[in-house]
């Protein structure tokens, strides 16, 4: 490659890296800012003295370590349950013979797609406080199951269709039953695509608004999303905790997809497989 | 004989006490103008109260002011359990529609403290079908706040009384060379509420029943006086407001306001709280609001109330928690706190606080009744709450000069005709 | 192997459970909705009306339905059209492994992790016509002279909401892309080479064809998601000024949160879910795709 072309290149590169981390730049230093700094005029693009009154006032004033608490519980839950569900489910659908069902089942998977999250909120909130299931966070975490799940499974399949299927057979030729060969063979070959399954569905849920607003009442029941809107008042947005807070929420989900996007990439090639 | 009493009487002391231990009654109250600043207080005011009154404890569910009222809505509707819901003049009607609250009547008549309750929370707590559903616990009154410090720095030396010295003055001291403009511009959500009151200013006849419509049943905007007020409202919005004012919402106004960018600003008095801490008492003042042409300005007066579900299972004790808070001492400690103008005229004439300084602006608009006449909104038609979508598009166009005002103002009209 | 057929269709169950119980079953409810007079204001007198809600939305005078196709229209294609060729751009730029190229996908692509609701607010936050920080760089670089009203002016209102949803959306596209690119067999650029194709012939005679199945899903499944996650427009704008910025499903929020109307909110949904239905059955015919693969 010639210089030029490498110089355009980095540059290309350069630009894509510095508009992807512009905005987050700019939150974390309103973060860092004194709060009758952040309404000044002329902007200031780096703070005149560090203060971290904001990020003391989310954790004291503001409770936000329980609301992180209660949605990392219920993000690594739900994430992960969804990652064995799917798991299942998207292997029987990539070895499943029968092609119209198998289309059928699929075309499903993507109506759900289709569906706006709005009509189907008031329907299901009438339907789960008749059972009382209403503010538990283990109503949240199902419902975030079936939120990720049908995704998952599409994913899960496509990962699994990328794996010959003579390795499950020359296994059962040996001896082991389809969940043996499952669980010995097959599954280690899509451990990047599980990553990629399992973190896909965490940042989904992680960042999930509506439904937990919708189904959790009590203050210590709330998750994070939940918690950065009620930054928002009839006065508007409060940018000096708002800011905090959302640097602080970005950071597990930033750190999780870091490490899963080189599974994913890895998962999603069919370089995977050996042979 | 005296051991038998005796014993009787341990029986005795010991099933009251047990029913009075076992008696702890969780009330569930839900506010919905949720604000961390007034979650906080009012927790303080729950924990006084559950000092006072054992046996009662109080359960505060305080969901994001952006899905608060979707989320009491959705409550009272699917029956949870709920005993004191937080209710806004925009939703009072639905409520009760979907009869959903307890008729207070009864509960207010043995209340004394509903002696010194102002003639607006009397109103107020009576707006659908003249029964109190609730009882009031803020008002938001609008006024009008001025930095005193940036007006001194331009050389002015008046404050305006009328609309029309308030918009030439705007337009004076704006120059967009130096980004200083003149009035904090309400651009979305709600600016129908800035818009009437000053386009209502220009006219006398207004039925105080409701604003949009003059004393012979007509609705305003096409009143030629109406169309004066507009006018003059979009000359402000193009000489002394910046172009981006068209999406200001609350934040925005109040932010040019404490940055100096426009010194004059129409709000309610929670605000009086946020600018106090974003700026300081020192740098601004509050005045009565501008009257019209006809020396008259038509107030609206928006409220939030505390109610009680009909289905609830603890009427009688949270009767006790609202007649604590709505007590003239909590109520006047809650609006110190939080902003709005409280509810007892005895707060209004007794309390230094709200009798002097920035707040006796207010007083003066309560006490002069001539001047100063409380209209209130349609609130029970069920075309209000499709009113601010509507009128927000086509203010927005005309502002914009996308469309013309006689045809902002027919389709304005057409809504409302029926 | 019949057997294990059978354990096959055992292991798609549990899914299959939860999205009957919470979602399947709701949709037919809030299905209903959508031909009743279902407005929170009132709901005494709730029956069926019909299609009298499909006919309010559609003839609606103070929300062109028209109006509100076009944005949405405009909203998707243009946010997928740039997603898809930059998002495409960063594939393969990274396609070939250089030093640091971990942490560089790391930050590169975070903008996915962010919730819609965050993104809305920090680029509002960015656009503001006051204290945005696009207003003060242009106006320092001198590209402009005055404060642009990126959220308040028409004109510049759909733009900058697209230029949000771009932002957040070029990850996906890169990270599926860059997947299906290392996927490619190197054999197939070696008989182009030797062919003689320059670079960019390989890249429309080779790549494209090979990723076809990623480009479609992917691109199909992003239509999708854009057209039912509306919080970065709603978060900016909330539709306005002046409804410029109104696409269906923010229509339909507000007719639910504002208008409290259920019923009107409900038909918009259907006609969302149909308009996509009818999207994806000719998106698949034209594209010939005889499964969806990603």
């Amino acid at each position: 490659m010639t210089t030029f072309k490498k110089v355009l290149k980095i540059t290309a590169l350069a630009l894509y890296l510095i508009a992807a981390l512009l905005p987050f730049y700019w939150i974390t230093i309103t973060s860092l800012k004194d709060s009758k700094e952040i309404y000044s005029f002329p902007l200031k693009y780096w703070p005149s003295k560090i203060s971290f009154n904001s990020y003391k006032q989310l954790f004291s004033f503001a409770n936000f370590g329980i609301y992180f608490r209660n949605s990392a519980i219920v993000s690594l839950i739900a994430a992960f349950a969804a990652m064995i569900i799917s798991m299942f489910s998207g292997y029987a659908l990539s070895r499943l013979k029968m092609k119209r069902f198998k289309n059928r089942i699929l075309l499903a998977l993507y109506f759900t797609q289709m569906i706006p999250g709005f009509i189907i909120m008031a329907p299901l909130f009438t339907m789960l406080s008749r059972f009382q299931m209403t503010d538990k966070l283990s109503t949240l975490t199902i419902l975030y199951i079936t939120m990720v799940i049908a995704f998952s499974t599409i994913m899960a399949k496509s990962f699994f269709d990328r794996i010959p299927i003579s390795l499950e057979e020359a296994s059962m030729i040996d001896g082991c039953n389809i969940i043996q060969s499952l669980f010995k063979i097959v599954f280690p070959l899509t451990l990047p695509g599980l990553a990629a399954i399992f973190s896909f569905a965490f940042v989904n849920i992680w960042n999930e608004l509506f439904l937990a607003t919708m189904f959790i009442f009590s203050d210590d029941k709330m998750t994070i999303p939940v918690a950065l809107n009620s930054f928002i008042s009839k006065a508007g947005i409060s940018w000096d905790i708002m800011s905090a807070g959302l640097v602080v929420s970005l950071l597990p989900t930033m750190i999780i997809f870091a490490f899963a996007q080189k599974y994913i990439i890895a998962g999603l090639t069919e370089g995977a497989v050996k042979g | 004989m005296k051991k038998a009493r005796f014993f009787l009487l341990i029986l005795l002391v010991f099933l009251v006490g047990i029913t009075a231990f076992s008696k702890v009654v969780t009330l569930n109250f839900i506010e919905v103008l949720t604000s961390p600043g007034r979650t906080k207080v009012l927790k303080d005011i729950i924990a006084d109260f559950e000092a006072t009154h054992p046996g009662i404890k109080v359960n505060l569910i305080s969901p994001p002011y952006e899905q608060a009222d979707q989320k009491a809505t959705l409550m009272l509707n699917t029956r949870q359990p709920l005993d004191i819901v937080e209710v806004r003049d925009y939703t009072i009607k639905q409520y009760v529609n979907n009869r959903r609250l307890e008729n207070l009547e009864p509960y207010i008549e043995n209340w004394a403290d509903a002696k010194t309750l102002s003639v607006v929370a009397n109103k107020a707590a009576r707006t659908v079908n003249d029964t109190a559903y609730i009882v009031p616990q803020f008002f938001f009154i609008k006024g009008l706040f001025v930095r005193t410090d940036i007006l001194k720095n331009l050389g002015v030396n008046y404050i305006p009384k009328t609309m029309s010295e308030l918009v030439e003055l705007c337009i004076a001291i704006t120059d967009p060379s130096k980004n200083q403009y003149g009035f904090g511009f309400r651009g979305k959500s709600w600016e129908f509420k800035f818009s009437d009151l000053i386009a209502t200013s220009f006219l006398s006849d207004i039925d105080p029943t409701n604003i949009y419509k003059t004393k012979d049943g007509k609705i305003y905007f096409s009143d030629p006086r109406a169309i004066e007020g507009l006018r003059m409202y979009k000359r402000l919005f193009d000489k002394a407001t910046p172009k981006d004012a068209i999406n200001w919402g609350f934040n925005e106004q109040v932010n040019a306001f404490v940055s100096g960018i426009t010194p004059f600003l129409i709000q309610d008095p929670d605000t009086v709280a946020l600018v106090d801490n974003m700026l300081g008492r020192e740098h601004y003042t509050v005045v009565p609001i501008p009257v019209g042409p006809s020396g008259k300005a038509y107030l609206d007066y928006g409220f939030t109330g505390l109610g009680i579900p009909s289905y609830s299972k603890h009427k009688k004790e949270a009767w006790e928690f609202i007649k604590y808070i709505s007590s003239p001492e909590v109520n006047a400690k809650l609006c110190k706190e939080y902003g709005p103008l409280p509810i007892h005229t005895s707060t209004f004439e007794n309390d230094p606080y709200f009798s002097t300084g920035v707040y006796s602006a207010w007083g003066y608009m309560i006490n002069h009744p001539e001047k100063y006449i409380f209209a209130s909104y349609p609130l029970n038609s069920p075309k209000w709450p499709g009113w601010a979508e509507v009128h927000q598009q086509y203010m927005q166009s005309f502002l914009l000069g996308k469309i013309s005002l006689e045809e902002t103002v027919e389709k304005w009209t057409e809504y409302w005709a029926e | 192997m019949r057997n294990s057929q059978r354990k096959l269709f055992i292991m798609i169950i549990p899914a299959f459970v939860l999205l009957i119980l919470f979602v399947y079953f709701p949709i037919v409810k809030g299905g209903v909705v959508a031909f009743q007079n279902y407005n929170l204001f009132d709901l005494t007198n709730v029956h069926f009306i019909g299609l009298d809600n499909f006919k309010a939305v559609i003839t609606d005078r103070n929300f062109n339905f028209w109006r509100i196709c076009l944005n949405t229209a405009l909203w998707i294609f243009v946010s997928l059209f740039f997603q898809f060729v930059l998002g495409f751009g960063l594939a393969l730029l990274m396609r070939k492994p250089f030093k640091g190229r971990g942490i560089y996908s790391a930050l590169v692509f975070y903008p996915w992790a962010v919730s819609g609701f965050a993104i809305g607010l920090v680029w509002a936050w960015m656009f503001n016509g006051q204290f945005g920080m696009i207003n003060d760089l242009l106006l320092r670089l001198g590209i402009i002279n005055n404060n642009i009203g990126f959220l308040s002016d028409p004109k510049f209102a759909m733009m900058s909401v697209i230029i949000a949803n771009v932002w957040y959306g070029v990850p996906f596209f890169a990270i599926m892309l860059l997947a299906a690119l290392q996927s490619v067999p190197k054999e197939l650029y070696e008989a182009a080479e030797i062919d003689g194709a320059t670079k960019l012939r390989q890249l429309f005679d080779v790549t494209i064809p090979y990723i076809k199945p990623t480009i479609i899903s992917t691109t199909l499944l992003r239509t999708m998601w854009i057209m039912n996650f509306p919080e970065i427009i709603y978060g900016m704008t909330g539709g306005g000024p002046a409804n410029s910025t109104n696409i269906l499903a923010t229509l339909m929020i507000n007719k639910i949160y504002k208008f409290y109307d259920y019923g009107q909110g409900a038909a918009i949904g259907f006609i969302i879910m149909s308009i996509l239905f009818v999207y994806a059955f000719f998106y698949l015919r034209l594209t010939s795709s005889k499964e969806v693969v990603l």
